[in-house]
């Protein structure tokens, strides 16, 4: 990290060089991070009534999280992501702790139990032990949509991870080379938009259903993941090619940084804002997807379950005990929805250019 | 233009083939084979089987005469649907998904579009907030929560609406399946017709449309839907897929007759004949309605030159 020191020229880092000096910046000393030129034209349009209380240099990012504060509903999606993600974090050791046993207990006399409105205790009477009710199975259903939350999550997050890593490498290196590999590359993206995916996706779990649960859920990171990478790649290439003739990456040219290098820690870190939005946006649709083939037997196996799975269980006893399916659908709707917020809040405020589509 | 889709169909015709190789390398990669089961089977009947279905070929000739069949579009027999040809359960089993899939995307496109518009006209009022955040509940709500959710209101606390089964094309029975699949389009649309409209009302023809004194309604639906509606015609693409994962679970949920269950049963079998000629269908219906759209695309916008 800083052997880059001596050969990388500084004056682009600092975001606005002739104003008071910035207070200690929050990144170390060597790490290369530029405030892309055209993100600084849009600061300057947005900031422009407000220099004059404004004094000092702000960074892209301090700039857009308060441009992000100031979108109610961005806001509200951030906390319920943030309470959902501790609640499915935290949730199951707190009941472990609260009720002494598992989230995924079964009572003993399961038999006989049936399963419980919300609410409700065997009695029949109003109780706090079930605030969701129990499954078919009499096991207590928060306990469960909580636990589910963290697979639900996970499979979110590591996905868009995967599809992250792909799709930023191959969108840079075809932008970074331009040419004729570019073409072909492109080109490939261009043929494997039009695949059916889904359908592939489908013939692939169906095919090599893993006997453990936990090969299944391996298996949905990288087959959610190889399918939703596709438009990262497109965002990243179009940052890219207006990236590559700047200065910066001249410079470092001229200093003799290998190519490798100038793409992974010069170029890419300048497309980090589309990027996040971008990110963000796949987690509630792959999310969706996993709910998707988990309903359809092809994703989360038992004894694992997500928010899908449940759902799906949920769906056959509809009729008779359906806050089964409405509690874990529920709680995935309100979680997409808030990621959905969230992400178009984060658009807003990363990207102001396109912020009115 | 002729040109363009020419171009097109030579990329087209390989990706068929490229998704249909890699889904019989799919099939035939994974362990195990479609006859095995609980019980192992008597070692001559397994060679019969092998025989039967050419199995003791070598791969390359098995692939060869698969994709030769397929290629004259013969796709077979199934290997479940005992004696019934593949091209016999599509033909029979396309009817049905096409009219929900056609049905539920122009109640799609017809609300989609008013709501949108409506946004877009009166935007930052009540109305565009409330059915902006109606659009994205739509978005976030999957849909095999939706759909028992309404069959549980229409159907089992009304009584209004049969809550299953396929009784022929004109039936109330298409009523739930439809709304349910057309929920995620219509939240799509809705919001793509509001930010094409926003963006055009904001245009300088729309204020010379104005300018020389043509009414409001003139206006709006002559010159700005126009142009607003190009985000919702290059949606076509994309929804064509979506319509397909959609109506995988809708067919599910609603127990009809359609491509979708088909698929899923044979996937689940490892019917292969069945698999493979599903998705051929699939692959080469998607890319030639995207071929479509995309020249559709190009006579609504003009400024558009292939």
């Amino acid at each position: 990290m800083s052997e880059d020191q001596p050969i990388i020229p500084g004056d682009h880092d600092k975001p606005e060089p002739g104003l008071t000096p910035e207070p200690a910046p929050d990144y170390r000393e060597g790490d290369v991070i530029h405030t892309a030129p055209e993100f600084a034209v849009a600061d300057a349009d947005v900031l422009a009534p407000e220099r004059g209380d404004m004094v000092g240099g702000t960074s892209l990012w301090r700039d857009s999280w308060r441009r992000l504060l100031r979108n109610k509903l961005a806001v509200f999606g951030l906390i319920v992501v943030v309470l959902v993600t501790l609640a499915s974090l935290a949730g199951p050791y707190v009941i472990e702790r609260l009720t002494g046993h598992a989230p995924d207990y079964i009572p003993p006399n399961a038999a006989l139990i049936k399963s419980f409105p919300p609410f409700t205790n065997p009695e029949g009477s109003f109780s706090w032990t079930h605030p969701m009710g129990t499954d078919k199975q009499g096991r207590d259903l928060l306990g469960l949509v909580l636990q589910g939350g963290q697979i639900s999550l996970m499979v979110g997050v590591i996905s868009t991870l995967m599809s992250l890593i792909i799709g930023v490498s191959y969108g840079a290196i075809a932008g970074y080379l331009g040419g004729r590999i570019d073409n072909i590359m492109m080109r490939l993206v261009d043929v494997l938009y039009a695949v059916p995916y889904i359908v592939l996706v489908i013939v692939l779990l169906s095919m090599f259903k893993s006997q453990t649960a936990r090969g299944q859920l391996i298996l949905l990171f990288v087959a959610l993941g190889a399918v939703s990478w596709l438009t990262m790649a497109r965002i990243v290439r179009g940052q890219v090619l207006s990236l590559k003739n700047q200065e910066f990456v001249m410079a470092a040219k001229a200093t003799g940084v290998s190519t490798p290098r100038i793409i992974f820690r010069h170029i890419v870190p300048n497309t980090l804002g589309p990027v996040i939005v971008y990110a963000t946006l796949t987690i509630p649709t792959v999310m969706l997807t996993e709910a998707f083939l988990s309903y359809l037997g092809f994703g989360v196996q038992p004894p694992l379950a997500s928010w899908g799975s449940l759902a799906s269980e949920g769906i056959q006893n509809i009729a008779i005990f359906p806050w089964q399916l409405i509690c874990p659908g529920v709680t995935m709707a309100v979680t997409l929805f808030a990621l959905n917020f969230l992400g178009d809040g984060l658009r807003d405020a990363l990207d102001p250019q396109t912020s009115r589509q | 233009m002729l040109r363009f889709i020419i171009r097109r169909l030579i990329i087209t015709i390989p990706t068929i083939l490229v998704v249909i190789s890699i889904t019989w390398g799919l099939i035939r990669l994974a362990p195990g084979n479609f006859y095995t089961g609980e019980k192992a089977i008597p070692k001559a009947i397994e060679t019969n089987i092998r025989e039967q279905y050419g199995l003791d070929k070598p791969w390359y000739v098995q692939y060869g005469r698969t994709m030769g069949r397929i290629l004259r579009l013969d796709f077979g027999t199934s290997l479940t649907y005992t004696g019934q040809s593949v091209n016999v359960i599509i033909g029979r089993s396309l009817p049905v998904s096409a009219t929900i899939g056609i049905l539920a995307y122009l109640l799609a496109l017809g609300v989609g579009v008013t709501v949108g518009s409506i946004a877009a006209l009166k935007q930052n009022s009540k109305w565009d907030y409330g059915s902006m955040a109606l659009a994205m509940l739509g978005i976030s709500i999957p849909n095999f929560v939706l759909g028992p959710i309404l069959v549980l209101f229409f159907s089992m606390t009304l009584y209004w609406l049969p809550p299953s089964r396929w009784e022929g094309f004109a039936s109330r029975n298409l009523i739930l399946p439809v709304v349910t699949l057309s929920a995620l389009y219509m939240a799509y649309i809705a919001r793509l017709t509001r930010a094409g409209m926003l963006e055009v009302l904001r245009s300088d023809y729309i204020r010379t449309a104005r300018a020389k004194g043509l009414s409001e309604t003139q206006v709006l639906i002559r010159h700005a839907l126009r142009g607003g509606l190009l985000p919702v015609v290059s949606f076509t693409g994309p929804a064509l897929a979506f319509l397909l994962t959609g109506t995988v679970v809708v067919e599910r949920l609603f127990v009809l007759p359609g491509l979708g269950n088909y698929f899923i049963q044979a996937a689940v079998n490892r019917d292969e004949p069945l698999i493979l000629g599903i998705v051929a269908f699939i692959a080469i219906t998607l890319l030639l309605m995207n071929l479509v759209v995309d020249i559709a695309y190009a006579y609504i916008d003009p400024r558009i030159r292939y």
